[in-house]
């Protein structure tokens, strides 16, 4: 018999945020990425509040994207006050 | 615990039955909108909840909609719940079963079987049943009231149960049996207590509290998704051993025990035989009496279980017998037969290749009678002497 691999232990649609709620691979439907420019980034944290994935992670003097699972919306690029983020194609990388 | 069995015979309806059944297994959320002919089990538990006999929040809602949904959101919370439904309203929380079973929040809910539009037909019916038999809950069936009650106990029990975890719905025929008066043994609420003890000694299943880190149903495309599937078909698998045994342990408490997924009636030594559900079961088991008595070896398997599908067992009941008739009381669009059939039909492999009849019998509230289940069996004995038979009978309308 064909073995089958389970990912949780949940037997219902369960996600809990402390472990397993990024389990999707959303950073491969990127076609665009953030990049902070630490000069202007002033650590205000509205990325961080708006991102839909959250995937900003906290480095305690500036946030930067988790690109496992940042999927390029660039809903941070729009929404920072100072215009720190910069969504570049992902071909250039 | 060793007690004598105690319980209480009064005469009360089959809706009455459902009530009592829900009322004994202490629900904490009741979400409820009247639908004919489900009507009276929102009457009695309203009147439970009005005398002090049922401790549960009593949602008033808009529709059957807001029903499944707030029982859906209850269950998942960790709360026991209980709902009823028919037809029209059982169509009108389509998209709520499906988030129900989804979740594989355990819910239970009284079905009362009624046709469907459009035709607007207030009359017994099993097409609403049928209707839902892709929606991932546990469907079952009754044949009296007393069974209605006893199901509606058995159902807490598999719904809840931690490797099942899957809703179930408690199907009855309406008019049939939601408006029959019989007797009924009611049991004593600590009995019920008793019954249901087990629940509460298995592993806390996950829930909803807020501002925690647990979501229901965010997540889940790609495999996520897959596996959920995977393991709500599972988890539908072990329910039907998982039935077999607690109508066991239901014995054993009440002394009452059904057969589990099947009831089989004369079937070890029948050369043909009948598979009938619900309420028609009780008239077709009096035919076959009378059958036997002239000699006529014949059987009845009574579907208790339609979803999961008991094919193991029905196989097994079948094997080597000569011919069989299966009584329908709705209908399968596209296949021109009657569902349990067309799924029965799925087992020829295991059964044999024999004369397998459909009729069609009992919709709209007609009336399946001793006259039309003696001519049903007298062509599924013609057709295993192996004289021509037609697969398909529309009963009602035979000339």
């Amino acid at each position: 018999m064909v073995k089958i691999k389970i990912h949780t232990k949940y037997e219902g649609a369960w996600s809990n945020a402390d472990e397993l709620l990024l389990c999707l691979d959303t950073g491969s439907w990127r076609t665009e990425r953030p990049v902070m420019d630490e000069e202007k980034c002033n650590y205000c944290g509205l990325c961080a509040l708006y991102c839909p994935t959250q995937c900003m992670i906290d480095m305690e003097d500036q946030f930067v994207p988790n690109l496992d699972f940042c999927k390029g919306c660039g809903i941070c690029a729009k929404e920072c006050p100072r215009k720190a983020i910069r969504m570049l194609p992902e071909g250039e990388f | 615990m060793n007690m004598k069995y105690k319980g209480e015979m009064r005469t009360i309806t089959g809706n009455a039955a459902a009530a009592y059944g829900a009322m004994l297994c202490r629900p904490d959320v009741v979400a409820l909108y009247p639908i004919t002919p489900q009507t009276e089990v929102v009457e009695q538990l309203s009147r439970f909840s009005a005398d002090g006999l049922l401790d549960a929040e009593m949602v008033e809602v808009e529709g059957e909609n807001s029903a499944m949904n707030i029982v859906a959101a209850a269950a998942i919370s960790g709360g026991r719940v209980f709902t009823a439904s028919s037809s029209w309203g059982l169509a009108f929380m389509y998209d709520a079963l499906l988030q129900t079973s989804g979740f594989r929040a355990p819910v239970v809910m009284v079905n009362v079987n009624r046709e469907m539009p459009g035709i607007l037909a207030v009359s017994t019916g099993q097409q609403d049943m049928i209707g839902t038999r892709d929606v991932g809950w546990i469907q079952i069936i009754a044949e009296d009231c007393q069974e209605i009650l006893d199901l509606v106990i058995m159902a807490y029990r598999l719904a809840e149960d931690f490797d099942i975890q899957v809703p179930v719905m408690v199907n009855y025929d309406g008019f049939y049996l939601s408006y029959l008066s019989e007797g009924v043994n009611i049991p004593a609420r600590e009995e019920v207590d008793v019954f249901l003890a087990p629940l509460k000694e298995q592993p806390e299943r996950p829930k909803l509290v807020p501002g925690g880190p647990l979501g229901c149903g965010t997540h889940g495309i790609e495999k996520g998704f897959v596996e959920l599937r995977y393991k709500h078909c599972a988890a539908m698998e072990r329910a039907k051993n998982k039935f077999d045994e607690i109508d066991r342990l239901f014995g054993e408490s009440f002394e009452r025990s059904y057969g589990g997924q099947i009831e089989e009636y004369y079937m070890e030594d029948a050369e043909i035989a009948l598979l009938a559900s619900g309420s028609a079961s009780g008239t077709v088991k009096k035919v076959i009496d009378s059958k036997r008595k002239h000699g006529l070896k014949i059987g009845l398997v009574k579907l208790r279980m339609f979803r999961p599908f008991p094919s193991e067992r029905l196989s097994r009941a079948f094997r080597g017998k000569k011919a069989i008739g299966v009584i329908d009381r709705s209908i399968c669009f596209g296949w021109d037969c009657g569902p349990i059939y067309m799924e029965l039909r799925a087992l020829s492999s295991e059964i044999g290749l024999i004369p397998m009849m459909s009729f069609i019998d009992g919709l709209a509230n007609m009336d399946i009678s001793i006259v039309h289940i003696e001519r049903m069996i007298d062509s599924v004995y013609a057709a295993s002497q192996g004289k021509p038979y037609q697969r398909v009978n529309w009963v009602i309308l035979e000339e």
